[in-house]
């Protein structure tokens, strides 16, 4: 029992089981679709979201927070059945505290990636019965390397790593091409842009989703509705505020108004 | 044969008198609250004392390593569990101790075949205000104390007298880290001397004189530059160490156990001066 420091399994030991394999009755629409991003730049990993939750075509939130902190360095941005996604993150977040407080060291960011995929695929059932399929993005900041990482993942739990950007969500494929071409062709790859280049690009790429898929959430500016832009650096995870966001936004983004 | 009433009460006090001298070598731990939260203190020599247990809780203890392991173990686990379940602001100091680990404690230190837990641990628990913070004592039989401001492990009841009254003594209405520091290592201080005093009196009990001197040595407290030689002269063969929860710590976990460098920045200057020398 001590070597372990498995919070997953002391849950499963206590007859916790994450997700169900019902399937999806007919006419059942289930909350998905969104647009996450990551990306590295200078001083570390940008991961940002759109705030929408859809239900079919129907809006089910406009304020959704998708890219959620885990621990001091490292960030899962979610996007799939949201049910499923915040009981992972719970979950996760859970397993990282225990092992460090058990172990009496942190988890490696190794050790980090592996959780995320084993629990995908305990999900696996569920994913494909269509009532949990998730598809996140893991970024964080490796203190050990002392270099920024981003992974992705299917349904079924295989991981990649994105070198320098990942995306994912059906608001995906517009960004996906964006960010291929500014990374080849922009005036500076990502990974050289500087903090405040970098969140105005993250903004410009969501804002870009939003145009092309009705699933994403594009900035209100009259409900003061910013997307949710994180920054993770050497000093740890930290949330760019709406105050830093609304004059990036009208002074960069924001065009012909 | 421990079946009869007699036998089992006999035996419950032989448990008492083999307990009681398990933590003769042991080293006292010291939790007080300070302006910016709680800090817990101990001198060891090597296994570490002081433990992290959840976002707001945490764990000092004197004992049996393996035993302290196993308790911070069903700790860690319980609150976990009932932080991932319900939430972390379920998770409080009391239900842990009083529905969690002291039963268990209490019915190894009673179960006579068995081998008892030789621990005494000392629980912290941060509130979400100064006035809600907690700190729980448990002793080897399973009995707790929940107490305010400051509270101690020791090797013996009078020694723990000592440094509680020493402590609400010295104390201030609000201080800062340096001088909780500085206080807690003058009250670890007093236990250490207080122990060492009381293991020198039962050597010397057989000689009539005993009594005489074990009086005079309980009456006068001893000075501030006397403690803080004795931590120094301590600290040389072990390690100071010390830990605390910040209520304006960032992120949802409080715990931080302070490391050298802050612990040369936070120690009382003539310290710093003894050490170097």
């Amino acid at each position: 029992m001590g070597m372990q420091g498995d919070f997953y399994q002391l849950l499963k030991e206590q007859g916790y089981q994450l997700g169900s394999s019902v399937a999806a009755g007919h006419g059942q629409e289930m909350t998905n679709a969104t647009t996450i991003l990551a990306f590295k730049y200078r001083d570390g990993v940008l991961v940002a979201g759109d705030r929408r939750a859809t239900a079919g075509n129907m809006v089910m939130y406009d304020r959704t927070d998708k890219v959620l902190e885990i621990d001091r360095h490292s960030v899962m941005a979610i996007a799939g059945v949201p049910a499923t996604a915040y009981e992972m993150v719970r979950i996760l977040e859970h397993s990282f505290k225990y092992y460090r407080r058990t172990q009496l060291q942190e988890l490696s960011f190794d050790g980090k990636l592996r959780s995320v995929s084993k629990l995908l695929k305990e999900n696996v059932p569920a994913a494909l019965a269509g009532t949990g399929a998730v598809v996140p993005v893991f970024a964080g900041y490796d203190m050990e390397q002392g270099s920024a990482k981003i992974y992705f993942y299917d349904i079924l739990g295989a991981e990649f790593e994105g070198v320098e950007y990942a995306v994912s969500g059906s608001g995906s494929p517009t960004i996906r091409g964006i960010l291929h071409y500014l990374n080849t062709w922009g005036e500076q790859p990502l990974n050289a842009l500087p903090q405040e280049q970098a969140i105005v690009q993250a903004l410009r790429l969501l804002t870009s989703a939003a145009e092309f898929d009705s699933a994403t959430g594009g900035v209100n500016r009259e409900a003061s509705l910013y997307p949710v832009v994180k920054l993770i650096t050497e000093a740890g995870v930290q949330t760019v505020p709406d105050a830093t966001l609304k004059p990036l936004y009208e002074s960069q983004v924001v065009r012909y108004v | 044969m421990y079946e009869e009433p007699y036998r089992w009460v006999e035996a419950v006090g032989n448990r008492r008198q083999y307990l009681d001298d398990q933590f003769k070598q042991g080293s006292p731990v010291v939790a007080l609250t300070y302006e910016g939260g709680i800090l817990l203190t101990t001198v060891s020599k090597g296994t570490p004392k002081l433990y992290e247990i959840y976002d707001r809780l945490a764990l000092g203890g004197m004992g049996h390593p393996t035993d302290l392991e196993k308790l911070r173990f069903s700790l860690l686990e319980m609150a976990h569990v009932e932080g991932f379940s319900r939430s972390p602001s379920d998770v409080t100091g009391s239900r842990l101790v009083k529905y969690g680990i002291a039963p268990v404690i209490k019915q190894a230190f009673e179960e006579v075949y068995k081998a008892p837990f030789i621990v005494r641990i000392l629980v912290a628990e941060l509130g979400s205000k100064p006035e809600k913070d907690a700190l729980l004592t448990i002793n080897y039989d399973g009995t707790f104390e929940e107490a305010t401001g400051c509270a101690t492990l020791a090797a013996t009841p009078t020694v723990q007298t000592k440094m509680l009254s020493y402590l609400k003594e010295q104390m201030r209405a609000t201080q800062s880290l340096d001088q909780a520091l500085d206080l807690a290592l003058r009250a670890w201080a007093i236990g250490s001397l207080a122990h060492q005093e009381e293991e020198a009196d039962q050597q010397t009990e057989a000689k009539p004189s005993a009594n005489g001197g074990a009086d005079s040595s309980t009456s006068a407290t001893p000075s501030r530059d006397s403690l803080m030689a004795h931590v120094r002269k301590v600290a040389g063969e072990r390690t100071i160490e010390c830990a605390v929860l910040e209520r304006q710590a960032p992120g949802s976990s409080k715990y931080r156990s302070l490391k050298q460098a802050d612990l040369s920045q936070l120690l009382p200057k003539m310290f710093q001066s003894g050490v170097a020398n």
